[in-house]
């Protein structure tokens, strides 16, 4: 797909703005803080009806304003010309697709993917497994409606467990919520089994042809409990009992898988240069991209935040052609990219975006 | 604007379903609008709030000791239907498709929001289900995690009674509860009941 026109309207620090795009290549250029990330998280914000950066939506509504209106047209492969509005709220929010509304982000997840490329993702590799699940949990969903759905069950049973834990309440309660929980962890293990090798393989590829076939990297799912069918989960929820009572949780479970990357079959994490770390991580990304595209047949655009400067010429030479033509993609960076005059360019200063014509 | 009108309006606007504008709107309309209407309609809640009780044996609203459906001779009370709420089984009563008896919970098990078995009107259908009057258990509860886990929960009260279970869901708008579906659906939701272990 592509984005043909983005209008914000109290947006972070973008009092109101209203750009038209011609051309897959757009270039938004600015000093740190200017506004120029905003625009890519708006962008983004439709993949999954979330940021990028933060958890909460109530930072995307511009201070002192009680709204943050976006509204954006795309011309999609399933669609044709469609546009989705977003209006956010301190106390909720509001999605139309065409003037539809939409009530649940499974009926919208997916269908207007973007890929965020950043600096940022080398965390991905360096922090805490939640930032990993959080991304796996969310690339999944948004190839596949269905394990949204599963996921979404399992979290609400997860979360009737930990309070019966935390209440002390009955054998026969918790049961009663261990088997709902084993139920939709049946139903995910597989899913997410195949989705992380398939991501793996699709990560190996896109690593040859990023790197030019000198490595070998894999995404491995480390299980955060040892079961995969129902009577397996409720066997080991029923044998933690004790010990969760003790903890106030549940402390095995999908919802503490993690997920290592791995460069030539040793841990990225422990014996991987910071280069080769930030290589890793942009095929990882690239193999998100190309995941979704399968998925859903529908080509996602890359945002790609602070990156496009960064790669030397070799990479960028294969990443551009890894993204071929067709692909579009939103670029920001604090100096012009190179080949200036194959980018549509914006100039963003305090919120305020100047289409460059020379 | 006055004391006792705004009080009015605090009350309606804490009712389900109405803000302030719409209590504002009530409190206009009985008070000064059409006050006619106002006295009728106290002595209707006063009525109701001294006549309107629990059946004792499936939770329905009753006026006597059992409600219409338990006190109607041709209905079949070895098969009961177990629901969330009244308008659950009001909804099932409309669609026409159904012959035997319910049992009310009153809610559905919901640790998060605070609702455990002891909220719910779970004893009286421990008793149905040991005195032997009950042959068939249909689970009529909302398509959710907590719908699921209440009828785990109450298939686990008496697992050796020979009391056969079976669940709808099967059609009803995922995540809603039985008052969401049509008539039709709920017959298909009814006729198409599964077993259930
Ligand atoms: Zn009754």
């Amino acid at each position: 797909m592509t984005l043909l026109e983005i209008r914000l309207q109290r947006f972070r620090n973008i009092a109101g703005t209203s750009l038209r795009f011609s051309g897959p290549r757009q270039f938004f250029q600015g000093g740190n803080g200017q506004g120029k990330t905003n625009l890519l998280e708006a962008t983004g914000y439709v993949t999954a009806l979330r940021s990028f950066r933060s958890a909460d939506h109530r930072p995307l509504v511009m201070n002192g304003a009680d709204e943050a209106g976006l509204a954006m047209t795309f011309n999609h492969e399933t669609t044709g010309e469609t546009r989705v509005v977003i209006r956010l709220r301190p106390d909720g929010r509001g999605v139309e697709v065409d003037q539809e509304k939409i009530s649940r982000v499974g009926d919208v997840i997916g269908r207007f993917p973007a890929v965020t490329l950043s600096s940022d993702d080398i965390q991905f590799i360096r922090q805490s497994p939640g930032l990993r699940r959080r991304w796996l949990d969310l690339a999944l969903s948004a190839g596949d409606p269905v394990y949204l759905r599963e996921l979404q069950r399992y979290h609400r049973g997860l979360a009737g467990r930990n309070r019966i834990l935390k209440n002390e309440g009955g054998d026969r309660e918790l049961s009663a919520f261990e088997q709902t929980m084993a139920e939709t962890a049946s139903a995910l293990t597989p899913l997410r089994e195949e989705g992380t090798r398939q991501l793996s393989e699709t990560l190996q590829t896109v690593c040859g042809e990023i790197s030019g076939g000198a490595e070998t990297a894999a995404l491995t799912r480390l299980a955060g409990g040892t079961a995969g069918t129902a009577e397996e989960w409720l066997a080991l929820w029923r044998e933690s009992r004790e010990k969760d009572r003790l903890s106030g949780g549940t402390r095995r479970g999908l919802h503490r898988d993690d997920y290592e990357l791995s460069l030539n079959n040793r841990s990225a994490r422990d014996f991987a240069s910071e280069g080769q770390q930030r290589g890793l991580v942009l095929a990882l990304r690239l193999a998100e991209f190309r995941y979704l595209m399968e998925k859903r047949r529908v080509r996602p655009l890359l945002l790609a935040d602070d990156i496009v400067n960064e790669l030397d010429p070799e990479r960028r030479r294969r990443f551009w052609k890894f993204l071929g033509e067709e692909t579009q993609v939103l670029a920001t960076g604090t100096e012009p990219p190179p080949e200036p005059e194959t980018w549509q360019r914006f100039e963003v200063s305090g919120g305020v975006f100047t289409e460059l014509f020379r | 604007m006055t004391p006792t009108f705004d009080t009015v309006v605090r009350l309606l606007k804490q009712l389900p379903g109405l803000g302030h504008r719409s209590g504002e709107r009530l409190a206009l309309h009985l008070l000064v609008e059409r006050s006619e209407r106002l006295n009728p309609l106290v002595e209707a809640l006063s009525a109701a709030a001294a006549a309107v009780r629990r059946c004792g044996r499936c939770g329905n609203l009753a006026e006597d000791e059992l409600c219409v459906v338990c006190a109607d001779g041709r209905r079949d009370p070895a098969t009961v239907c177990v629901v969330e709420q009244v308008p659950d089984l009001a909804a099932i009563e409309r669609s026409a498709a159904y012959g035997g008896v319910y049992h009310v919970l009153h809610g559905k098990l919901s640790p998060i929001n605070g609702v455990g078995p002891d909220h719910l009107n779970l004893a009286t259908l421990s008793d149905r289900l040991s005195n032997g009057e009950v042959s068939e258990l249909i689970l009529a509860l909302s398509n959710d995690v907590e719908g699921e886990a209440t009828c785990h929960y109450i298939t686990s009260l008496l697992p050796d009674t020979g009391v056969k279970f079976s669940r709808i869901g099967f059609g009803l708008p995922s995540g809603g509860g039985v008052v969401f579906a049509d008539a039709v659906t709920l017959k298909n939701a009814l006729d198409g009941r599964r077993e259930y272990h």
